[in-house]
């Protein structure tokens, strides 16, 4: 395989404090990957992602993005944080929420060019967004929310796109529509993902791995009930609610497939 | 009575209580806003304060080394600064319960300057009451006071002209401010001594316990009527022009300690906001789903 490594993660342990979250993980993300996490609550996810995005450093380990450390290379990803984080009643609107993304590429400025605002518009259009420009972001819905947030990733252009739980506020029927985005965008960028929605993401993405504390890794998009168990500490069915065994079918469909 | 309004005006100590009430009204709509957004209103409290040991210090240092240059206010200015720095230090802000901190500071400010003004011989030199330091009296400002407010107003308008957008990043995500490149922890900072510079714009007219009332009511009541930040900005000073200027009529006409009313004007108007906000059109937040 001669394809690009865009992040490349060795025996990283990291965690806040004296506390370590995550532990010994390896992992190599290439370019064009859309990559998918998933694990429980608590299992890491956002420290990996913090990890990565150079805002906690490795207790042990290096993390390299593109063979360089993450400080250098923060112009080249796109950050969508969990909305959840946000204080709704922030008086401002879309447009001034992707602006923001300019922040990243552009370094300090007093004002805003209108080279910035053309950028937001088309990073809005990409979304399908730019109808809601002056809307005030509460009056958003959870998925409509989302997409402005990807707008503000995608506003400086970068080749890797992380998103933490990027369907937590998206209603099922949103869902679909969300993720045929992400495909759309991994023709141009570098996606990982971290979700605990077992349910959604095996369809989508092209690789997969488990992360609770350790990280499970696989070369194809299976995630196979050792993996599961071992990320969950807890027997299958009992993890995949509303979907139960639809994991494990898709994994023994998958690899009958191989084995002819 | 408009005639009678004109010839008010006439007095200095009226244009002083008006350009004071401007002065003020410009510097709460703006800090006061980034108070109100970022929530930061228990540690403006505290910063407020501690400018009471500030301006008992001034007095002390008038009466013990003669130093009567010294204005009160550039006391207050000092400790509000270096309430600023200690609680945006970071050993403050992650090791030590930020809540408790303020609290302490809060409270040692208020106890060193009843100490500092008791120790000082009120029949050696003029100061002002204790009850009019802690309540304000905009009747009672000096030039000096003035111009004083004015270098500080002028200092607050450049530094958030300039960062205003950093500033918007930092106080909407902070965690977007870090990967964006900003230095949160100074802005952060900076954001703090900003809070102590408008605190001492604010003290002259309301007084330091109503300075918290001044530095979030007017932003908050603008904050129910629009959805942008220079808006919210804009119209709190506004908010806060009329309110003082309302205020300190009444209390010059019906002889009330100016202070107080100024803040009940306001109060009243924002809970009055408050109330008739669903007869004006359908505002923000129509939809929060999910």
């Amino acid at each position: 395989m001669n394809k690009k490594k865009a992040i490349e993660i060795k025996n990283l342990t990291a965690g806040y404090h004296n506390e370590t979250v995550v532990e010994n993980i390896t992992c190599t993300i290439y370019e064009g990957d859309f990559f998918g996490i998933i694990g429980p609550n608590g299992g890491g996810k956002s420290t990996l992602l913090k990890s990565i995005l150079g805002l906690i450093k490795p207790q042990k380990g290096t993390i390299t993005i593109y063979q360089k450390p993450p400080a250098q290379m923060r112009t080249m990803i796109g950050y969508v944080p969990q909305y959840a984080e946000y204080d709704r009643d922030y008086p401002i609107s879309v447009m001034d929420v992707v602006l923001m993304g300019r922040r990243n590429i552009r370094g300090y400025h007093p004002r805003y060019t209108k080279d910035d605002k053309t950028e937001t518009v088309q990073a809005l259009k990409t979304v399908h967004m730019d109808k809601y420009l002056q809307r005030h972001i509460s009056e958003l819905s959870g998925g409509q929310r989302q997409r402005v947030f990807i707008a503000r990733a995608l506003v400086s252009h970068p080749k890797i796109l992380l998103l933490d739980e990027p369907t937590a506020s998206i209603d099922k029927e949103s869902q679909d529509s969300f993720y045929t985005l992400l495909q759309t965008l991994n023709k141009e960028m570098t996606i990982l993902l971290v979700t605990h929605d077992i349910g959604v993401i095996s369809s989508y993405v092209s690789r997969v791995a488990c992360l609770n504390r350790y990280l499970f890794t696989h070369d194809e998009k299976v995630v196979t009930k050792e993996m599961i168990e071992a990320t969950y500490n807890c027997p299958v069915d009992l993890i995949a609610h509303g979907v139960p065994h639809r994991v494990l079918e898709e994994h023994t469909h998958i690899n009958n497939k191989k084995k002819r | 009575m408009f005639g009678y309004l004109i010839e008010l005006f006439s007095y200095p100590f009226v244009q002083r209580m008006f350009l004071a009430g401007l002065l003020a009204s410009i510097s709460c709509g703006i800090i006061g806003t980034f108070v109100v957004i970022k929530r930061i209103v228990f540690i403006s409290g505290g910063i407020a304060h501690t400018t009471f040991g500030g301006i008992g210090f001034a007095y002390y240092l008038q009466y013990t080394l003669d130093w009567m240059w010294l204005d009160p206010l550039l006391g207050a200015l000092f400790f509000a600064v270096i309430a600023a720095i200690i609680m945006g230090l970071p050993m403050v802000r992650l090791k030590l319960r930020e809540d408790s901190t303020i609290g302490v500071l809060w409270v040692i400010g208020m106890a060193l300057g009843i100490i500092f003004l008791n120790a000082v011989d009120r029949s050696v030199i003029i100061i002002q009451e204790p009850v009019s330091i802690l309540f304000g009296n905009i009747l009672l400002i000096s030039m000096q006071d003035i111009y004083i407010m004015i270098a500080l107003v002028i200092v607050i308008l450049i530094i958030t002209a300039f960062l205003f957008k950093d500033l918007q990043i930092l106080t909407f995500d902070e965690e977007f401010a870090r990967i964006s490149g900003i230095n949160v922890f100074a802005l952060n900072l900076l954001l703090l001594i900003l809070v102590a510079l408008s605190t001492v714009v604010l003290i002259e007219v309301v007084g330091v316990i109503l300075v918290i009332a001044m530095l979030t009511i007017p932003a908050a009541t603008a904050g129910l009527f629009t959805n942008n930040l220079k808006n919210m900005m804009l119209f709190a000073i506004i908010i806060g022009i009329i309110t003082t200027f309302v205020g300190s009529m009444i209390s010059l006409l019906s002889n009330t300690p100016p202070g107080a009313v100024i803040v009940l004007v306001m109060g009243l108007v924002f809970i009055g906001m408050l109330l008739s906000k669903p007869l004006f059109k359908q505002h923000k937040g129509s939809a929060v789903l999910s």
